[in-house]
């Protein structure tokens, strides 16, 4: 990226000069550049000035919150330290986590129909209706999902029966979180899936591999960098998501509704401090997260 | 072999329709047709990739229709080689004994003599997309081989690599049909690589199968107008017989009157086929030949093209002879030049506008 605007650049205050450029002349061009001032694309910096209230209202906002924190170290640390706030992060990662393993179980199967499955009005459908919770307001999902999976549900009683109760309890949080991920994770997956040309999978089957081997040894490893990024999409809108969760699964505290309850209980002194930890775990983990990404799948480009 | 009864598919825009035909053993057949034909799809089908909507496939007269291909011993070889491109050369090439359940060792040792055959023994730990066309070829063609399968196909496996790594991939292939006995199914649009490597043939053009048969005869005596102008005979002509005598015919071609050998009865539309091999021009005194048809005409063109030159003679119709370039030099062929234009009736393959 960087590298093009640099090209573009010189390129441009070649054109405009009256006097060219003598090629390759690494001093000239930067005497060159030290004017590019006078040459000022007014669109591009109006964009920017747009686009900055944007990026300025993040970076305002955690600016914000950093400096009033690191304001009073003593009480964030107690706070960050307190077993009750480590906990609800860890619940609420680990239940992100065991919602995004349940999608890759059964939504890798249903991207790989929908990726390989010719056009028709079932595909369709379905296709729409892998979508549906993305449209729905959060607090409908979670009715829908409540609706389903409670005491009296359709879904509900019958789990019920065998000892797996989802109001206020941890199944509730995870099915929660699965119904509202899954679009992102199904999508991603599917993408990747179609990348795969099906002649792969043909030679494969000719050489003596069934469908699942196939499937198995040649489609799924290269696909796996959007199986990646499809799971950490789909664990952050997990980890993120409130209303979902509440409908049915007020307790146990995710960390969204610790933050929720502490602020119209305990005030803003303390939830701000959950706040801000949270914002440093999230970064951390995300941060480690897209590391990652970059040693797996790297045959998808050759794909 | 393997036999197509009256096997009918879709598959997206393309169609077969009542594709009948025979692949012996030991045969190199090869299915050409002009591009969109359906040359792949009836390939994947053979290969069981694709499930007839009517009509059966038999296997050493075994019906077969509904077998999926991993049972079927038919190893498929892409244009795009389809390497896959998350396993080293080794692996991919025993991939197909490692499904079939080899343990990884004995796998590796027993594609390893294929390896140094097919000259990429050297590339065994490297990854695909490193790899030249010529060398993914050969590692597509050896991966293929490595299953010993009973049928092999090619799927217009010449035509991404340069002149040079053909030359040597056609000899690769010869040596698979003639030395190991391979039967071996190729697609292809080129006229050339059927002359090399073709003992039978299928022309399929919009679906259809319109010629089938031995390669020297659907090349050289095609049975239809269609099958001719594909499988490149330089002279078509059509015409009406005029009268025939004992199964030689006058044919009339816009005032020109050509002999041949036919059943065609007088007044019957037929087409005539000449090779350009079997026009044979000469310069000056009429010497008396053997050949049926002469007549002095002028050189249009002399298009040279290697060690050999096109001559395009006006004769009323157009007609094209191939000779040697020492020909053209010593005839003194130039456009302009008077030659007499000879062929031998024999030489003149007749359609029936009717077939």
């Amino acid at each position: 990226m960087h590298n093009q605007y640099n090209t573009i650049t010189k390129m441009k205050t070649e054109t405009l000069s009256t006097e060219p450029l003598p090629a390759g002349e690494e001093a000239n061009v930067t005497r060159w550049n030290e004017y590019r001032g006078r040459y000022l694309d007014w669109c591009i910096v109006g964009f920017c000035i747009m686009g900055a209230a944007i990026v300025g209202i993040t970076v305002l906002a955690i600016a914000n919150i950093t400096m009033t924190e690191l304001a009073d170290p003593a009480h964030l640390l107690k706070v960050a330290a307190s077993s009750e706030v480590i906990g609800s992060i860890l619940l609420t990662f680990g239940a992100g986590a065991s919602a995004v393993i349940l999608l890759i179980l059964f939504g890798t199967p249903l991207a790989y129909v929908l990726a390989r499955a010719r056009p028709s009005r079932l595909k369709g459908a379905v296709e729409s209706i892998v979508d549906i919770p993305l449209i729905l307001p959060h607090t409908v999902a979670g009715l829908l999902v409540y609706l389903l999976f409670m005491r009296r549900g359709w879904l509900g009683a019958p789990l019920s029966e065998i000892g797996l109760a989802f109001e206020d309890a941890l199944p509730g949080t995870i099915i929660a979180m699965l119904f509202v991920a899954s679009p992102f994770y199904v999508n991603s997956m599917r993408e990747g899936f179609e990348k795969v040309p099906v002649h792969l999978e043909n030679v494969a089957r000719t050489l003596g591999a069934g469908t699942f081997t196939a499937f198995w040894t040649v489609t799924l490893p290269l696909s796996l960098r959007h199986m990646y990024s499809g799971a950490i999409l789909a664990w952050g809108r997990a980890i993120g998501e409130f209303a979902g969760v509440i409908m049915i699964a007020y307790y146990p505290f995710i960390i969204s509704t610790l933050i929720y309850y502490s602020f119209t209980t305990d005030g803003i002194h303390t939830s701000r401090s959950i706040a801000f930890t949270v914002i440093l775990v999230s970064f951390g983990v995300f941060y480690l997260l897209r590391r990652m990404t970059r040693y797996l799948g790297r045959y998808d480009d050759r794909v | 072999m393997i036999e197509f009864d009256r096997v009918s598919l879709a598959l997206g825009s393309f169609r077969l329709n009542d594709v009948s035909l025979r692949i012996g053993k030991g045969d190199y057949y090869f299915i050409v047709g002009p591009s969109g034909a359906g040359k792949t799809v009836l390939l994947e089908a053979i290969a069981g990739l694709h499930r007839p909507e009517s009509g059966r496939v038999l296997l050493r007269g075994e019906e077969i229709t509904a077998l999926p291909p991993e049972m079927r011993k038919v190893a498929l070889v892409y244009q795009d080689y389809s390497l896959f491109p998350n396993m080293r050369v080794i692996e991919n090439v025993s991939y197909g004994l490692r499904v079939q359940g080899m343990r990884k060792k004995e796998a590796r040792a027993e594609v390893a003599p294929l390896l140094e055959r097919f000259g990429i023994a050297h590339l065994a730990n490297r990854y695909p997309g490193t790899l030249s066309g010529g060398e993914q070829q050969r590692v597509a063609l050896a991966r293929a081989v490595a299953v010993k399968p009973d049928i092999l196909l090619l799927d217009e496996p010449l035509s991404a690599l340069d002149p040079v790594t053909q030359e040597k991939f056609i000899a690769d292939l010869k040596r698979l049909h003639r030395e190991d006995g391979l039967t071996v199914v190729q697609v292809s649009h080129s006229r050339r690589e059927a002359h090399l490597l073709a003992t039978w043939m299928a022309v399929i053009i919009d679906g259809a199968l319109v010629d089938e048969g031995e390669a020297g005869v659907v090349l050289n005596a095609p049975r239809s107008r269609e099958v001719a102008s594909f499988v490149g005979v330089e002279n078509i002509l059509d015409g009406t017989v005029t009268a025939n005598e004992d199964g030689l015919a006058t044919v009339d071609v816009g005032g020109l009157v050509f002999e041949a050998v036919t059943d065609a009865a007088a007044g019957e539309e037929v087409t005539l086929c000449i090779r350009a091999d079997d026009v044979v021009l000469a310069v000056g005194n009429d010497r008396r030949t053997s050949a049926r048809n002469r007549m002095s005409r002028t050189v249009v063109s002399v298009a040279e093209n290697g060690p050999v030159a096109e001559v395009r003679v006006d004769a009323g119709v157009m007609l094209t002879a191939v000779l040697t370039r020492r020909s053209v030099q010593e005839l003194g062929l130039v456009p302009g030049a008077s030659v007499t234009l000879s062929v031998k009736a024999t030489a003149i393959h007749v359609i029936h506008s009717s077939s």
